[in-house]
């Protein structure tokens, strides 16, 4: 209980406090403008919270996360174009309600019921991430490896275009974190005589590329692009009794959206579309969904901001992201000094209790925003992409240069920019490569450890019980994708 | 149909793989190859280290992963048939030569950016960006290209003390 009221307390200073709103607004506003996204934000903020107080920024971080999440629907419902891929599903539903008169009632059932399941997954995340951390220190290196095992094999049912290309990707993230001086050895690997990457390539500018950068230059092929939007004067919160007839699919989702948070690599976006064909499952009128339902936009919507909340847990108790924002929240961490995993709880409790309050606050935050701001959000779309992509490039390499003042990371950040663009072209994620990038470190520790404690013999790995339901756990996430595809040949050639 | 034409034969019975896969499969081998070959050259670790693995295999086990899965690239598009025909649609859409000449404009100014300074980067950056990408509005470009690189530099420059390296303008603060 200390430990709760000291990390409150430490949100609830005035200058905290601003720094949280400004990751709420933030948020909504990357969110709501098509092609910036959270992942972006917390990418191009990060170097510059490094003078900041390392609680502060890691809780604006999150506060920007949740809103971030909600943003996107703005746009989903305004002009059909998702601001963040999590509000795919809300544009369903929302933009064909915005389509009927009504898009101030379609923000209002996404606002509500955004934070209705963002609140429902911070408190299983306050209660869930201890309980989490507690088992995980019982692990030892081997049980360790099998867990990052599990996480990346995960990356083969991200969102994203292919499974393949995902490991594909978390795999080449994995070997560039092997570039540098290797700790067991003391060996420089694959530096080629380049004095800055002795110390490996440093996140930051990695990240602000493969997020800014290769968007910029996608940006670039739609410039005349031209939206429908719809106007928005104001949003329009649900009644008592709308809430009491759509409370069965915001819980449902609420808890789906956790739960799918929860498991390792598995994001919003999974958890809004399974949000959304959970809700026309379950409801008495499935076919009236894509015509402007309210289910179709609660049920998403709940779920989304409910996997944001849930995706901290697996972060902040086993040092494995929950998605591929909080594979930046946990590099700002490591950033920061902190230890990610289970002594993140026991050594700094307070931190993990400040996020817990920011992203309550954000939750809170966001509501308010937008319903004041629903209709200035709506005409922050108005910005030309002339002049809002080159203000990205100049927060980029400010950005990228501040983190360490050296111009060799401005090219980093740029080259692994253009690679991501070529990389997305072709079907390549950035999300996969970045957890493969953070959990690198983790991996060949974890092996190279367990290899010495084995002998260096692998099947003695199988030793421990942990390490073979994890390792079970890897093969049934790698087969599943797959497992849809063999079932409808079969049935085809039986047909 | 440009769907088809990435594929090894026009006869969908005789399609066995992908084409544009096959190169970026080939692709993928090369850097695969390559990476093992510079992993093989990393000296063994001390015997004073004992059984402490050696700093290649990391790097070897992944490229043999890598290459397990490259080698399942070409022929994806039988496995999932829908979701590389949704790559298709968007890698089929050439590189438009505005990609391009944003890409030459940016490695320009990256590699300017020692020489011009911070603020005159972001100057430039602010100018010729909107036009290049086709800003019929003078006025509005100059006013943002002024008006923006101020803003930055004020707010981070001075309100939060990071260093701005001043470049060539270092010759007229002095």
């Amino acid at each position: 209980m200390e430990d709760v009221i000291k990390g409150f307390s430490l949100i609830l200073e005035f200058k905290n406090i601003l720094l949280i709103f400004g990751g709420v607004l933030i948020g909504v506003l990357v969110g709501a403008l098509p092609g910036l996204s959270s992942p972006m934000a917390i990418a191009l903020l990060m170097p510059f919270t490094i003078s900041l107080d390392p609680v502060a920024s890691i809780s604006m971080m999150a506060a920007l996360y949740c809103a971030g999440t909600f943003g996107g629907s703005i746009t989903a419902i305004l002009i059909n174009a998702p601001g963040a891929p999590p509000a795919v599903a809300t544009a369903l539903d929302g933009y064909q309600m915005a389509k009927n008169g009504e898009p101030g009632r379609a923000l209002g059932l996404a606002a509500i019921s955004s934070v209705i399941g963002g609140i429902i997954a911070i408190f299983i995340f306050l209660a869930a991430t201890p309980i989490l951390a507690e088992i995980a220190l019982k692990f030892g290196p081997v049980e360790y490896f099998g867990l990052t095992l599990f996480a990346l094999s995960m990356l083969a049912a991200m969102s994203g275009k292919s499974s393949i290309r995902n490991l594909i990707a978390g795999v080449m993230g994995v070997l560039v974190s092997t570039i540098g001086v290797h700790l067991a050895t003391g060996v420089e690997r694959f530096d080629f005589g380049v004095d800055e990457l002795t110390e490996g390539i440093k996140f930051v500018p990695v990240l602000i590329g493969l997020f800014a950068m290769s968007e910029l230059l996608n940006q670039s092929r739609t410039l005349n692009a031209a939206v429908e939007r719809m106007n928005a004067r104001a949003l329009r919160l649900p009644t008592i009794a709308e809430l009491k007839a759509l409370k069965g699919t915001i819980l449902r989702s609420s808890g789906l959206g956790t739960f799918i948070g929860i498991l390792p690599a598995e994001g919003s976006t999974v958890a809004a579309m399974m949000g959304y064909n959970e809700a026309k499952r379950w409801s008495k009128t499935p076919e009236k969904f894509g015509t402007g339902h309210a289910e179709g936009i609660v049920g998403p919507e709940a779920a989304n901001n409910a996997a944001a909340g849930g995706a901290m847990v697996p972060t902040l108790a086993l040092g494995i992201p929950g998605s591929g924002t909080t594979a930046l929240i946990l590099a700002a961490l490591v950033m920061h000094g902190f230890r990610p995993g289970p002594y993140l709880i026991t050594e700094t409790p307070h931190l993990v209790h400040a996020i817990f309050g920011a992203m309550l606050f954000a939750n809170i935050g966001f509501l308010g925003i937008g319903l004041v701001g629903a209709r200035f959000f709506s005409y922050v779309t108005f910005v030309p992409k002339r002049f809002l992509w080159p203000s990205v490039f100049v927060f980029s390499l400010i950005g990228s240069y501040a983190y360490s003042s050296a111009f060799f990371d401005v090219w980093v950040m740029l080259i692994s920019g253009i690679i991501g663009y070529f990389a997305l072209r072709n079907g390549f994620s950035p999300a996969p490569f970045v957890m493969g990038l953070i959990l690198g470190k983790m991996v060949e520790e974890t092996f190279t450890q367990s290899m010495v404690i084995y002998e260096n013999n692998f099947m003695n790995f199988f030793d421990s019980g942990v390490f073979i339901f994890f390792f079970i756990l890897t093969f049934v996430s790698l087969s599943t994708p797959f497992w849809g595809q063999i079932r409808n040949k079969f049935s085809s050639v039986k047909s | 149909m440009s769907n088809e034409s990435n594929f090894a034969s026009e006869n969908s019975d005789a399609k066995f793989f992908h084409r544009k896969d096959l190169y970026l499969a080939l692709v993928l081998v090369a850097f695969g190859a390559f990476v093992y070959y510079e992993a093989g050259k990393f000296p063994p670790a001390p015997l004073v280290l004992g059984d402490t693995i050696n700093a290649d295999v990391f790097p070897k086990i992944l490229v043999v992963i890598l290459l397990f899965l490259t080698a399942i690239i070409p022929f994806e598009f039988k496995l999932t048939p829908q979701k590389v025909a949704k790559i298709d649609k968007e890698r089929d859409q050439k590189t438009l030569p505005i990609t391009w000449i944003t890409i030459f404009l940016l490695l320009t100014i990256v590699f300017l950016t020692d020489f011009l300074g911070a603020v005159l980067t972001m100057f430039v950056t602010c100018l010729m960006l909107p036009l290049v990408w086709g800003e019929k509005n003078y006025v509005a470009v100059a006013i943002y290209a002024l008006l923006f690189p101020g803003f930055v530099w004020f707010l981070f420059n001075q309100l939060l003390g990071l260093y701005f390296a001043p470049g060539i303008l270092e010759v007229f603060l002095k």
